[in-house]
């Protein structure tokens, strides 16, 4: 069966007064229905820029994003909006911002059924409050008619959420939707994430800073660097068997074999030495090379090819099978 | 809701009680001795004393100002000293035509303005960009009289599509009201329309960049909702706020365009009290604009709760 998701080799560039910015370079991964897939990167990596170029809200990038076999980047922009919101649909990282002031939370949720699913404002008050119910916020009835500025930060996570399952999309891009929120309410949130998809059956395309939240969230996980993805793999694999130095720096340490993967959960990605290298020249040989311990000459000058190293993981580094005999 | 209606209404009082102490200190600060100029040039001194005892003149300025103004709250704003007729009363009869040019003004220039704004910051940088800011600043920097002239020429003695000038009662006729007001209506409103599509295209710019309006486009709502809906209504507050302040300018607008196109209206009268230094009338059409400043600055204050649940009651 081909996959809900189909990205090949995505180019987002943005051209800016002082040059070209190469935010997403060459990016190909596929997302399979029902299927959690984590994105991790340091910041600045190009992950929002992906997610968004999926739902085509920045300016169409080169490439292919197939999606249930067809190219969103060749759609009009009229098909592109009965799309947005229905079969895709998209959480952000700030929860404050996302809101609009002046519309009332059932106005905001009942919109996409009035656009989608062609309800009268009425029957799209009447979801807005079962959408509100399922996401846990209490007194829906009276929640729908109340502003964003009356709701606290998680509780407006949750109606960004109930804004987005509403219409039981196909995907689900979150974009890093617990960063803004304090502990217990992150918790709470990727609960009620895990908890709703199982019901709704959505795949999600979850970005995020916390190495943790993908254990707990995801099946696969793509690793970024540079607008470049380094290493994609099982979570298993890429936790207890990492292979692209910069995953391992990401993880701070490598994970001892046999320890449970919520052992090694919590932890936030650690600082790497060195800056990413500027977006805005064309980058020779490997992207991670100014960075890497184990960098040699073959690696500033050849980039390396992404190659599958193990049934389920792929790497983009020319040691790969170094750091797999040290394993 | 109620208690914030009121508390503003209140507020109101202090800013009319110092309207209404600049209007009547109007008296002692212009030039002249309006004693001297109604007894003329053949008067004797006695004359002028006698008249200037007659108006009150002689006595203490606060005793003045306590009497006059406890006869304006009872709608008595004294007697012309040219016609002998109730200010009020003049005031009244040349309410009509004032205030429809200016509502007419209002609607035309929200009806353009708002729309040009709003397409201004949507293709920003565009030739139609361009072109609505090149408008803004011609309507901004061309007179009045000058616009009212050109429109008159063109349209009502070239084209002969309106009547040059003059005023048509509502009640007589709404076609005739409304061709008599068209141009002076389009001439008063040039620069109104400038002031407000400016403000929009500032506000909106600002607003399309927030993080909201890229959530509605992501819940695929279509590009005219999200200008007119989710954009506009969060603009709304400052565009209200610049044209109750504009309104200002509108009402010194309206007085040079009823001369322009001899309407009988409010401006008129008041051009014609200066040039007569009838005190009383210009006191009385003062204190009037005055108190429709305050008004349309109340309704613009009791609006902001409409278009903004963040603003307290
Ligand atoms: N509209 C734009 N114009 C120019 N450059 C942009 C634009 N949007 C993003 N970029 C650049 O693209 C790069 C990738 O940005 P992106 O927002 O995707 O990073 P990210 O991985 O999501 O980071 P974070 O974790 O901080 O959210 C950054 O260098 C950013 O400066
Ligand atoms: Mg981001």
């Amino acid at each position: 069966m081909p996959p809900l998701l189909d990205v090949q080799n995505l180019q987002t560039h943005f051209g800016t007064i002082d040059g070209v910015v190469r935010a997403v370079e060459g990016v190909s991964f596929h997302i399979n229905a029902g299927e959690t897939v984590g994105v991790v990167g340091e910041s600045g990596c190009g992950k929002s820029v992906t997610a968004m170029s999926i739902l085509r809200l920045i300016q169409t990038p080169p490439g292919k994003i197939l999606f249930q076999g067809r190219d969103l980047l060749e759609l009009s922009e009229p098909e592109m909006q009965a799309i947005r919101g229905k079969d895709i649909s998209m959480i952000f990282q700030e929860p404050m911002t996302s809101l609009n002031p002046v519309l009332t939370v059932g106005r905001q949720i009942g919109e996409t059924v009035v656009l989608h699913e062609g309800l009268s404002a009425r029957e799209a008050e009447q979801r807005a409050v079962e959408m509100l119910t399922l996401v846990g916020i209490p007194a829906p009835g009276r929640r729908v008619r109340e502003y964003p500025h009356q709701l606290s930060g998680g509780m407006r996570q949750r109606v960004m959420i109930a804004m987005a399952l509403a219409c039981s999309p196909q995907l689900l891009v979150a974009d890093e939707p617990t960063t803004a929120l304090d502990v217990t309410i992150q918790a709470q949130i990727l609960e009620l994430m895990r908890d709703l998809k199982t019901r709704v059956g959505a795949a999600i395309m979850l970005i995020t800073h916390d190495l943790g939240v993908v254990a707990e969230m995801a099946q696969r996980v793509i690793v970024m660097y540079a607008g470049r993805k380094v290493e994609e793999g099982t979570v298993e694999e890429i936790f207890l068997n990492p292979l692209h130095p910069y995953t391992r720096g990401l993880m701070g340490a490598m994970p001892k074999l046999g320890s449970s993967l919520h052992e090694t959960g919590r932890t936030k990605l650690t600082e790497i030495q060195g800056q990413v290298p500027s977006l805005r020249k064309p980058i020779i040989g490997c992207a991670f090379a100014s960075r890497c311990p184990g960098v040699t000459d073959v690696c500033r000058k050849i980039a390396p090819a992404i190659e599958q190293k193990a049934p389920a993981h792929w790497v983009a580094c020319h040691y790969a099978e170094r750091a797999m005999a040290a394993a | 809701m109620l208690a914030y209606t009121v508390r503003r209404v209140i507020a109101t009082i202090p800013v009319m009680l110092i309207v209404a102490l600049f209007v009547f200190s109007l008296l002692y600060i212009a030039p002249g001795d309006p004693a001297a100029i109604i007894a003329g040039d053949q008067a004797t001194p006695d004359d002028v004393e006698r008249i200037r005892a007659s108006l009150g003149l002689d006595r203490p300025f606060l005793i003045r100002f306590t009497e006059w103004l406890f006869r304006v709250m009872q709608g008595d704003l004294g007697v012309s000293i040219f016609t002998n007729l109730p200010v009020s009363h003049m005031i009244k009869q040349r309410l009509e035509p004032t205030y429809s040019l200016m509502l007419l003004t209002l609607i035309i220039a929200l009806t353009f303005a708002i729309p040009m704004g709003v397409l201004a910051a949507w293709k920003q940088g565009t030739w139609i960009d361009r072109l609505v800011m090149v408008f803004a600043v011609l309507g901004f920097s061309v007179p009045v009289f000058v616009v009212g002239y050109v429109l008159a020429y063109t349209f009502a003695l070239q084209l002969d599509w309106f009547p040059v000038q003059g005023y048509t009662p509502i009640g007589t006729s709404f076609t005739g009201w409304l061709s008599n007001l068209m141009l002076p209506a389009v001439a008063l409103g040039g620069a109104f329309i400038a002031l407000i599509a400016r403000i929009t295209r500032a506000t909106m710019l600002e607003v399309l960049s927030q993080d909201y309006v890229r959530t509605a486009k992501a819940k695929g709502v279509g590009q005219g909702a999200i200008l007119f809906v989710h954009a506009l209504k969060n603009a709304a507050v400052p565009i209200i706020t610049i044209i109750g302040i504009g309104f200002a300018g509108l009402i010194g607008g309206a007085v040079v365009t009823e001369s322009v196109f001899a309407i009988p209206g409010v401006g008129r009268l008041v051009v014609d009290a200066i040039l007569r230094r009838d005190y009383p009338v210009i006191q009385g059409v003062v204190l009037m604009f005055s108190f429709t400043y305050v008004i349309v600055n109340l309704i613009v204050d009791l609006l902001y709760t409409v278009f903004d649940p963040r603003i307290r009651y």
